[in-house]
């Protein structure tokens, strides 16, 4: 008993600095800020910010239905989630697979995981680079094929998108890392006995390895889901939202509202939504973060 | 036997015709960076003329208005205490929280993994205010402790996870030897923690290197800009070409590069560790 | 005896302390090298010594607030936007009876002045954004000439377009947004008159409205018969436009600093124009200089003939003040020809500022690749106008 107080008095020493820190500067400003979304520009509590927000052509934009892009920052925001996440999970599987047991293949790796060691504000300036009419790579290739060169970032219609292939050139190494990882820890006994029996590549595929996989799968789903609820950098330099709003994301939209305009009351709605979003996709994760807590 | 190797083969041409791809736009910059803007301009896959230069990489260094060798520097004042310093605080923290059970340690555990989930925007404008009300804003310091506030949570869990499969043998062993709290963290645990301390400062240092957004908010001195901060002046605004950008840009992925190269096994295990365990 | 001992040690000191004045100004490097020579000039005339130190205006901003309710400044003649000279004249010497007001071109320091009369701040040099820049080795060579009214202008777009290895008559500039925003104010300004450039900045009329729509109305004719390019990188263009690629590019005059051979340069403005965007260097005298008498001179020989002289001399700055036209270069000279008889007027955006200039670069970068949309981009800077 005396020792288990000895113990406990040092532990507060352990874990006050980091927990100082964690409420003054994160837990703090989070309920602040949700705090703020609800002051309207009297200083009474309202809902007014948030009419005026999802109410606004900034978050979502039914014009676009008659004529096309900008369909608003929270549509863009799930076009983004729509495109890059099945993408970047499934090549990336597809190239761990396809990588084990290659001759060089650690460099391969490594050449398509340099996507996403680099700064994205570098990343942003990549894909505004490879879409440029003159010098942009893609455009190379498209002229090969005998298709019309032209810089895609400055069209509404194909703004959005150049961002989101871009992106997912960025970041498929991310899941592809993973992967590769976890399929190292699939015993190969498994895939012995499955041969024995007669199986096919592709039956292995789906029955052993994508099951086993599964853990990591939810890990690379949360995290891409996370990252495309929160890019910013990317829009920002590559093409601050436009042409005309129609690569406008929330992120952008939350800093344009707080940091332009200097409407605090907005920009914390926006920031709150994003934060719901995230919060949401990040639920299994957590799950199974407080399953070990035990 | 045959069929596998042929396989194999087969594989292989694959996987280097996919990175040879991959790699192209990066190749571009890297074209574009070591030849004069002029030979570039209509598609930097034209051969002739090639005149290798380094003058973009000079120009962008010391450029007149944004000389990225200063953006560098300034981006190293902030990564390397802003890494230090949450890695020391976190590690005792997640230490702690390993070790010793107490009331409320799921709830703290919760905390932590939803702050993992935290957007920056979260926290911005709040942070601007305090920052603004303590007089921190355009300070290195200010951005530093903020920097270090953000890294906290996860550093604390992902050397939560990893005290946790460390056996406390050695460290009851010196405790029976009568050495208290502090000497057993510091002469026991750390050494034996190296390979978590690698990996967690390998990502800190490169997402304190890359980040753009929480500069933005709180640096505004020409002279006390971030490397990062200075790319998006140089697009647009100054008279910088794509060959300058493409130089500063290939400059500014170095470091987190170079991090990658040299602490690679680390990097990785920390990315796939802490997403694993 | 005693007297006049004290007198001449008097006189001595004022000569040896002839006293020293702070400058701050945006400039640095080779911009800054062409504004010493004028603080040597002044240096020269009066004895009085100077500190000159780099610091942008937007920094500036962020410090000088602190400064001064701390009752500090970081120097005693600081070139700054006139939008925060006019907020802070509390702080802020007044400068009405110190300069010769009349001296300057119509409407240079109506943005230092406020609403009783009293001028805060002065006018030193501008640079201008006078029209579209073409070589004329590519007119020659070409047979084009400088259009007078607008069917001329339509006439040589057309010519220039036909032209054998011209990619298109109109460069257009991208990045931040600034060089489409510059050419659109052309058109409102050249259109709408000067008035309506002064009435959008103030708020005072619609971007719906019929003087508006006319004007811009004319830019998108253009745009859609395709006389203009592509957004492009504006530093790519300007090569490609210099190559040959393209007629002309309409640009500030800072661009006789980034081509080979300034001499090859010439500008026209749209026929008809009578105003054109001056971006005028402000400067004042904080209330907390530390050296105001020498401030009060190094001000006057700024916004005096001989001091504004020395700098257009240099190249690539236009006076605000009436100066020999023999002190221009040569280029600059072309540019200073078109100013005669124009008022000056205030950039529309950097005025506006905040979020309704990103808009307006966003909505813009729209309007050139999507000129049917229009009427939404013309609501969409009404509605995100400043109220």
């Amino acid at each position: 008993m005396a020792l288990r107080k000895a113990k406990l008095k040092h532990f507060g020493y352990f874990i006050l600095p980091a927990l100082f820190l964690l409420v003054v500067f994160v837990l703090y400003p989070t309920i602040n800020t949700i705090f703020l979304s609800f002051v309207d520009e009297e200083g009474s509590l309202s809902l007014s910010n948030y009419k005026e927000v999802f109410s606004s052509r900034d978050i979502l934009d039914t014009r676009g239905l008659d004529r096309g892009f900008p369909f608003g920052s929270l549509i863009h925001n799930i076009m983004w989630i729509a495109i890059h996440l099945p993408l970047t999970t499934i090549v990336g599987l597809s190239l761990a697979v396809l990588l084990r047991g290659v001759r060089g293949g650690g460099i391969v790796k490594s050449i398509i995981f340099l996507g996403m060691v680099m700064p994205m504000i570098v990343g942003g300036i990549m894909i505004r680079f490879m879409f440029e009419e003159s010098v942009g790579v893609v455009n190379l290739v498209l002229q090969t094929f005998g298709l019309e060169a032209k810089t895609w970032t400055a069209y509404p219609e194909t703004a959005l998108f150049s961002l989101i292939f871009g992106s997912v050139w960025l970041w498929t190494g991310f899941s592809m890392i993973l992967y590769s990882a976890g399929l190292e820890t699939i015993p190969n006994t498994y895939y012995e006995a499955a041969q024995i029996d007669g199986a096919s590549k592709a039956k292995m595929l789906f029955k052993i390895t994508i099951p086993l996989l599964k853990p990591i799968t939810v890990v690379v789903l949360t995290m891409t889901l996370l990252w495309e609820l929160k890019v910013f950098d990317i829009v920002y330099i590559a093409t601050m939202g436009g042409p005309g709003g129609s690569s406008n994301v929330l992120a952008l939209q939350m800093y344009l509202y707080g940091f332009r305009e200097w409407d605090f009351g907005k920009s914390a709605v926006v920031a709150v939504l994003i934060t719901a979003s995230t919060l949401l996709a990040a639920i299994p994760m957590m799950k199974s973060a407080g399953d070990e807590a035990e | 036997m045959k069929r596998s190797r042929k396989d194999t083969l087969v594989k292989t041409i694959v996987a280097w015709t996919i990175a040879l791809v991959w790699i192209l736009p990066l190749m571009g910059v890297v074209m574009t960076a070591i030849r004069p803007f002029s030979e570039v301009i209509n598609g930097w896959w034209k051969l002739e003329p090639f005149n290798a230069t380094l003058s973009n990489f000079s120009g962008a260094l010391n450029h007149q208005t944004a000389p990225l060798y200063k953006g560098m520097i300034n981006s190293l004042i902030i990564a390397i205490p802003a890494t230090i310093a949450p890695l020391l605080l976190a590690t005792l923290a997640g230490y702690g929280v390993s070790r010793y059970g107490f009331p409320l340690r799921k709830t703290f555990i919760l905390t932590v993994v939803l702050t993992l989930a935290l957007p920056q925007q979260m926290i911005a404008i709040p942070i601007f205010r305090i920052m603004s009300g303590l007089g921190l804003v355009d300070t290195y310091f200010g951005l530093i402790l903020v920097h270090t506030a953000w890294g906290v949570p996860w550093i604390t869990f992902f050397m939560r996870n990893y005290f946790k499969t460390l056996p406390a043998d050695m460290e009851e062993a010196a405790r029976i030897d009568g050495a208290g709290d502090f000497g057993i963290f510091f002469r026991v645990v750390l050494p034996n923690a190296f390979p978590a301390i690698a990996s967690a400062s390998a990502l800190q240092l490169t997402w304190v290197w890359s980040d753009f957004f929480l500069a933005l908010i709180l640096l505004y001195s020409p002279g006390k800009l971030l490397a990062t901060q200075r790319i998006p002046l140089m697009r647009g605004v100054y008279h910088v070409d794509w060959g300058l950008l493409s130089a500063a840009s290939l400059m500014v992925m170095i470091v987190p590069i170079l991090i990658y190269i040299l602490l690679q096994r680390y990097y990785v295990k920390g990315m796939v560790g802490w997403t694993i365990k | 005896m005693k007297k006049l001992l004290v007198a001449v040690l008097i006189l001595i000191s004022a000569v040896l302390f002839a006293g020293t004045v702070s400058v701050i100004g945006p400039w640095s490097g080779g911009e800054m090298d062409a504004f010493i020579p004028v603080l040597e000039a002044f240096k020269a005339e009066t004895g009085i010594d100077y500190t000159y130190q780099t610091y942008r205006a937007e920094d500036l901003a962020n410090v000088l607030p602190a400064q001064f309710s701390a009752k500090k400044s970081p120097a005693d003649v600081i070139f700054m936007w006139s939008s925060f000279i006019t907020s802070n004249t509390k702080n802020i010497l007044e400068l009405t009876d110190v300069i010769d007001t009349d001296a300057y071109i119509p409407g240079a320091l109506d943005n230092v002045t406020a609403a009783d009369g009293a001028v805060y701040g002065i006018a030193y040099t501008a640079k201008v954004k006078p029209g579209f820049w073409y070589r004329k080795s590519f007119f020659e060579a070409n047979g084009l000439t400088a259009p007078e009214t607008w069917d001329e202008f339509l006439t040589l777009l057309e010519k220039i377009r036909a032209t054998q290895g011209v990619k298109n008559a109109i460069a257009s500039g991208n990045g931040v947004g600034w060089p489409l925003s510059d050419v659109t104010e052309h058109f409102l300004i050249a259109f709408g008159g000067p008035e309506l450039q002064k009435d959008l900045i103030e708020g005072n009329t619609s971007w719906n409205s019929y003087a508006v729509r006319n004007a811009i109305g004319k830019l998108v004719y253009l745009i859609e018969k395709g006389y203009f390019s592509e957004p492009t990188e504006w530093t790519t263009i300007l090569e490609q436009w210099w190559n040959g690629d393209y007629g002309l590019y309409f640009m500030g005059q800072w661009i006789t600093g980034m081509v080979d051979d300034p001499d090859d340069l010439a500008v026209f403005s749209l026929p008809g124009n009578r105003g054109m965007v001056f971006s005028i260097d402000y400067a004042f005298i904080p209330e907390f200089a530390a050296n105001k008498t020498e401030a009060l001179e190094l001000v006057k020989f700024l916004s005096g003939e001989k001091g504004q002289s020395i700098q257009v001399s240099q190249g690539g700055h236009i006076a605000t003040v009436e100066v020999d036209m023999s002190n221009y270069p040569t280029v600059d000279k072309e540019i200073a020809k078109l100013t005669e008889g124009v008022e000056t007027l205030n950039d529309l955006d950097d005025s506006i500022g905040g979020l309704w200039q990103t808009a307006f670069w966003d909505q813009l970068k729209l309007l050139w690749v999507r000129p049917e949309r229009l009427d939404d981009v013309l609501m969409d800077l009404e509605q995100k106008m400043p109220e």
